[in-house]
């Protein structure tokens, strides 16, 4: 009996006491003799449990089973703990972080969620029109950063210019830049794009406007391409802040890993998190907002080269490489334009005047351009006009270069920033025949001289074996791929720099300075005079 | 660490003779009761609900162990306790505190009945 009440006082006990140490002190229950002694013990277990209940709510905790708070009726909200446990106030610092560390990871779940929802590709029936035309179809079907439509065309236009042949993100993939040099072709006061702008040109309209049926076939093939009609239109006219997030994470991430100067990569970082911080980019539109992260790149970085650019048709998931037949188109352009030699002229005084409109593809044009040089071998001093020359390869740099030294001369530098590699670029061993190499040479350039024509320029000047002549060049000494960041954002960013092996410097952002300062019109006619009057020296000096 | 144990001096008189009973062997409960009534020679005498409220916190404060082990012919029911290496640093501490005491109390008496003694003489 008493044993019974004694088990039951244990009962009573809070739930961690009782559990620690109910059966031990049953036990010494158990081992008292007399009824005297047990009913001591339970005066001292009642003791006991009052004492537990009363002071001890920091040792209640373990598994506490107070009785379960009645349910709501009615619909209408109470409020009980369901455990009268105070916490230790030791315990509360332990709580705190804990909870911290729980919203954090909520928070950060929400986030890529949200970006998750609103970039999912839902397969859509909604646009149905039978000609359907992608919203904002501007003829070039693209978008973004034309912040000087005459200096970008021709800046982009020849994409990578000055790249070595062999460059893998450069001139052996002249259709990557394709986004680029579309819009740009059309804005082209005069258009002196290289051909690859042109080839790629069609590429973004036909996946644009697929037809109903072919889309409707596609979307048991294809379901990816197919949703992302749609949520182009989506993005056209919604672009949040999420989206833009993401959009300068990708661009902050392309800056870092790519862009030839580290620290100047880093400023743009800064800069752009601090304007998306101060809210400077809340631009709804895609188009806005690539023009927005472009000025702010600019503006930090004075490269005009580096630019984030917007288009409304979906940009490929790889760079495109140039298909067969985009090589082929190329190389049936070059043909017909007589690979840009516009001019090749022996003028009065046997001067020879060479007027080239790019530095084509040595691999194909090669031969247009020996035939050319060739039949300006016999002169006695020799002009080159790239005053409409916006660049090219470095491959025809290095061509047309080798007709200019008898051995083999380091022009210049490629140093390439992701690989941290450098490349040099050399002429070839002198060409048989070749009587140029000791001809007095002149260049004549303008303001729209780009890339490598200013390379050419710039590396005959330093090795002192061209006069040049008429006005500062535009100062595009970087080169670079776009880099994809969505369906429809590309960033360029200029990944390699030339570096001249004599000024161990380049011409990025200040031009190449002419030694006749003269107006891009009088150029040619102050390269005769000069030439004529050098001739007429020669000849009274031999 | 000092500084830190003078924080829970004095001990109460339960936890004192708990951790002194524990100082020789390691004990189950009803062994730590009767090791306090040998000790204090029966004038002290523990109830169980006593000894466990003290234990609890003890245990608590990781000045007492319980064991996992115990003698396999044993009373399954009974826990075995184990003084600590901090319970045994309070312990000496608390004993250390007890022995000033004891000093103090005797020097105060003995200058007592000197004081007592004087006027007497004057």
């Amino acid at each position: 009996m008493l044993r019974l009440l004694y088990r039951c006082a244990l009962r009573l006990h809070p739930p961690g006491f009782r559990k620690r140490f109910g059966e031990e002190m049953l036990s010494i229950f158990d081992e008292a003799r007399g009824r005297l002694a047990a009913l001591r013990l339970l005066l001292d277990n009642i003791v006991s449990l009052s004492r537990q209940w009363a002071l001890r709510s920091e040792f209640w905790n373990e598994s506490a089973s107070t009785p379960a708070p009645q349910a709501a009726l009615d619909g209408i909200p109470s409020f009980c703990s369901l455990d009268p446990f105070r916490p230790r106030a030791a315990a509360v610092v332990p709580g705190l972080v804990l909870t911290m560390a729980v919203f954090s990871l909520t928070c950060v779940a929400i986030k890529y969620s949200w970006i998750h929802v609103l970039h999912v590709h839902i397969p859509e029936v909604q646009f149905e029109a039978p000609q359907w035309i992608p919203p904002n179809a501007s003829p070039s079907g693209f978008r973004g950063a034309p912040t000087e439509p005459v200096a970008q065309s021709q800046a982009v236009a020849p994409s990578l210019p000055a790249a070595p042949t062999l460059a893998p993100e450069a001139a052996s993939r002249p259709a990557s830049n394709a986004p680029t040099a579309v819009g740009v072709a059309t804005k082209a006061p005069n258009n002196r794009a290289v051909p690859p702008s042109a080839s790629a040109n069609s590429k973004p309209h036909e996946i644009a406007r697929t037809s109903p049926e072919s889309k409707s076939q596609a979307t048991v093939d294809q379901p990816l391409a197919i949703g992302a009609l749609p949520s182009a239109f989506a993005e056209e006219t919604n672009l949040d802040a999420a989206a833009r997030h993401r959009v300068i994470d990708r661009a902050i991430t392309d800056l870092t890993k790519y862009y030839v100067d580290p620290d100047v990569a880093q400023k743009m970082s800064i800069a752009i998190r601090k304007h998306e911080k101060n809210g400077d980019d809340r631009a709804s539109d895609g188009g806005a907002f690539a023009d927005l992260l472009t000025r702010q790149m600019q503006d930090v970085s004075h490269d005009n080269y580096v630019a984030m650019i917007y288009s409304t048709a979906e940009t490929s998931e790889t760079p495109l490489a140039p298909t067969t037949e985009e090589v082929a188109r190329y190389r049936k352009e070059m043909e017909q334009s007589n690979c840009t030699f516009e001019k090749v002229e022996i003028l009065p005084h046997n001067i020879g005047y060479l007027k080239f409109n790019a530095f084509p593809d040595a691999s194909i044009c090669g031969p247009t351009a020996a035939a050319a040089m060739a039949k300006l071998n016999g002169a006695d001093a020799i002009i080159f006009d790239l005053r409409d020359n916006p660049g090219g390869y470095a491959n025809m740099v290095a061509l047309i270069a080798t007709y200019l030294f008898d051995r083999p001369t380091h022009l210049n530098d490629f140093y390439n920033r992701s690989e941290n590699a450098t490349e040099q670029s050399w002429t070839s061993p002198p060409i048989p025949g070749n009587k140029l190499a000791d001809k007095p040479a002149y260049i004549l350039t303008s303001s729209t001289t780009f890339s490598a024509a200013e390379g050419f320029s710039y590396d005959l000047k330093m090795l002192k074996r061209a006069t040049l002549i008429g006005e500062t060049t535009s100062g595009r000494g970087h080169m670079g791929a776009p880099h994809r960041i969505d369906d429809h954002f590309t960033i360029r960013v200029p990944g390699m720099k030339v570096i001249n092996p004599i000024s161990k410097t380049n011409w990025e952002g200040t031009g190449v300075e002419p030694d006749v300062k003269v107006k891009a019109a009088d150029a040619l006619k102050t390269a005769i005079d000069l030439a004529e009057g050098k001739l007429q020296k020669m000849q009274e000096n031999p | 660490m000092n500084d830190d144990l003078d924080r829970f001096l004095p001990l109460s008189p339960a936890a004192l003779h708990i951790l002194l009973s524990l100082s020789g062997e390691d004990l189950h409960g009803y062994g730590i009761m009767q090791e306090v009534a040998r000790q204090s020679q029966g004038k002290y005498k523990l109830g169980p609900g006593t000894l466990y409220d003290n234990l609890q916190k003890l245990i608590q404060r990781e000045w007492v162990e319980e064991l996992g082990l115990r003698p396999a012919d044993d009373d399954p029911r009974r826990r075995y306790y184990r003084l600590s290496t901090a319970g045994s640093g309070v312990l000496a501490a608390e004993i250390a505190r007890l022995a000033e005491v004891v000093r103090e109390a005797r020097r105060r008496l003995q200058a007592s009945k000197s004081s007592v003694a004087k006027p007497r003489r004057a």
